[in-house]
């Protein structure tokens, strides 16, 4: 399978008077599983759409595999918090949209390793929570891509599901070797699956984590737990100061 | 559930032709004022074995198809645009306004001095009538179309054809099928007063002609005709929607699991 390296330099991004991102520099090497954590409105989402192409930067560059990306990026898929799948499509159908005829088997076969084969007639509507992610899971691993992003997929989930769809995504990840760019809220779902956990506080890199543990990963080692305590004690640390500023403004 | 629904929505009228009944025949109602349902179904009779009746059917519904036709297509085509498109939106919406608040049938005596009483008087009302409905719920769905789907397709690389097959097209069908099931209705109702102003076939003409001789029987069989026509084509556009919408969650068939 094809691999993006995904470089970001100096990326500024405005919405009017908010600064979402600020000067943020990255590099992720290509088939590395990055996770962006932060709290809601510190531009997680935000730096997910310049990757995908669907928001451009301000100020800033993005570069994949060395190449400035113009407009939309052909080569990344996102799986959307809300799923949004098809609704008068079938399972089957949402899994195949964008691929040309021939690749329709891949669609059949992806519905198989998320193990919803039985399903593929029905609609959408139908499936609970967990089964529509795991189908947008397939969808968006469809088509290939080199660059494969997350957007808090699973936050909507109940925990036992969410450990199971944490356990498929990791599975399939290692199966494709894709790049793969998650954002979350959950700390432990991010040192569970990514390389290197970034921690975006007021729209810039306030922490670069790499995690080398060995996968499939414990959640009681002592390195695991080390390493999300850490992220998590900087997320909370700054509770109070982000509270402040929020007043202040 | 559906089986249960028909005997239930005919209680009612079969209740009120029998008091119909009873009121004519004992003399009530004056039988040449409003004629009892045995005489209106004798006059039915008749004009079903004489072929009169077919034959006025088939124009009527000849022309509302037409004026269905090119009332909707336009309506459709206009809606899609502006619904699609700020610009067209903004160039077009308020005028297009402005038309739909003049009452359609207002216009008839102006038709009437341009086009005669021929056929194409009767079309061009019956699109008139159209347009709008089909018109404003289309621009409006297309405009409600979940925005987040059709990001999702622009990230799974949608070209604009498959855009709209896909993703906007069904998206505003749950909203189109209202203004059709509307504008059907219009139709007819355009229909009417078309044939009964000036015509020389269809079953408002009928009715009119039996005006003329006083043949109440007949101007009442015409109205129930009128009725039932009213009603199939709203069954028409239900079994549409039931049809093309099966993957609502609205339409979907009542789980097995629930009935047992």
């Amino acid at each position: 399978m094809k691999e993006s390296t995904v470089s970001l330099t100096g990326i500024d991004r405005r919405y009017g008077d908010r600064h979402v991102l600020r000067g943020i520099d990255l590099e992720i090497a290509a088939g590395e599983f990055v996770a962006i954590v932060g709290r809601s409105g510190e531009g997680k989402t935000t730096l997910l759409r310049l990757l995908a192409g669907l928001d451009r930067p301000n100020v800033g560059e993005v570069r994949l595999s060395g190449k400035p990306l113009g407009g939309l990026n052909p080569d990344a898929r996102i799986v959307f918090q809300d799923g949004r799948l098809l609704p008068w499509l079938t399972i089957l159908e949402n899994i195949a949209i964008g691929l040309s005829p021939e690749k329709r088997s891949i669609a059949t076969k992806l519905l198989h390793q998320v193990g919803l084969s039985e399903r593929a007639s029905d609609w959408p509507s139908t499936l609970s929570g967990g089964q529509r992610q795991r189908v947008a899971l397939a969808r968006a691993l469809a088509s290939e891509p080199s660059l494969l992003l997350f957007d808090e997929p699973l936050g909507s989930l109940d925990s036992l599901t969410r450990r199971e769809m944490q356990q498929m995504v990791e599975r399939l990840w290692c199966d494709r070797g894709c790049t793969a760019v998650l954002v979350t809220h959950d700390v432990d779902e991010a040192v569970a699956l990514a390389d290197r956990v970034i921690l975006l506080e007021e729209g810039r890199i306030a922490l670069d984590v790499p995690v080398s543990l060995p996968r499939p990963r414990s959640r009681v080692a002592p390195e695991f737990l080390e390493t999300s305590q850490t992220i998590l004690d900087r997320l909370l640390g700054d509770h109070t100061s982000a509270q402040t500023i929020g007043v202040a403004r | 559930m559906r089986g249960m629904r028909l005997p239930w929505e005919a209680t009612v009228p079969l209740a009120l032709i029998t008091i119909w009944q009873i009121v004519s025949l004992t003399g009530w109602l004056p039988r040449t004022a409003m004629p009892a349902p045995t005489d209106v179904l004798v006059a039915g009779g008749k004009l079903i074995y004489s072929g009169a009746l077919f034959r006025h059917l088939a124009v009527s519904a000849g022309r509302a198809a037409m004026g269905f036709a090119i009332g909707g297509s336009i309506g459709f085509l206009l809606g899609l645009w502006t619904g699609s498109s700020i610009w067209a939106d903004r160039l077009f919406d308020g005028t297009v306004q402005m038309l739909r608040a003049v009452p359609h049938l207002a216009l008839t005596p102006l038709i009437i001095l341009w086009m005669g009483i021929g056929e194409t008087p009767k079309i061009f009302l019956v699109a008139l009538g159209v347009i709008f409905p089909i018109y404003i719920n289309t621009s409006h769905a297309i405009r409600s179309v979940d925005s987040g789907l059709i990001e999702m397709g622009r990230v799974y690389g949608l070209g604009p054809r498959d855009m709209f097959q896909r993703v906007v097209f069904p998206g505003a069908l749950p909203g189109i099928l209202v203004g059709v099931r509307y504008a059907l209705g219009v139709a007819w109702l355009t229909l009417i007063v078309a044939e009964t102003i000036s015509a020389s076939s269809g079953i408002g003409y009928l009715a009119m002609t039996a005006r003329e001789f006083l043949w109440t029987d007949v101007i009442v069989f015409c109205i129930l005709i009128y009725a039932l026509l009213g009603k199939a084509a709203d069954s028409a556009a239900r079994w549409l929607e039931r049809r093309c919408l099966r993957w609502h969650p609205n339409y979907q068939p009542v789980r097995k699991r629930e009935a047992a």
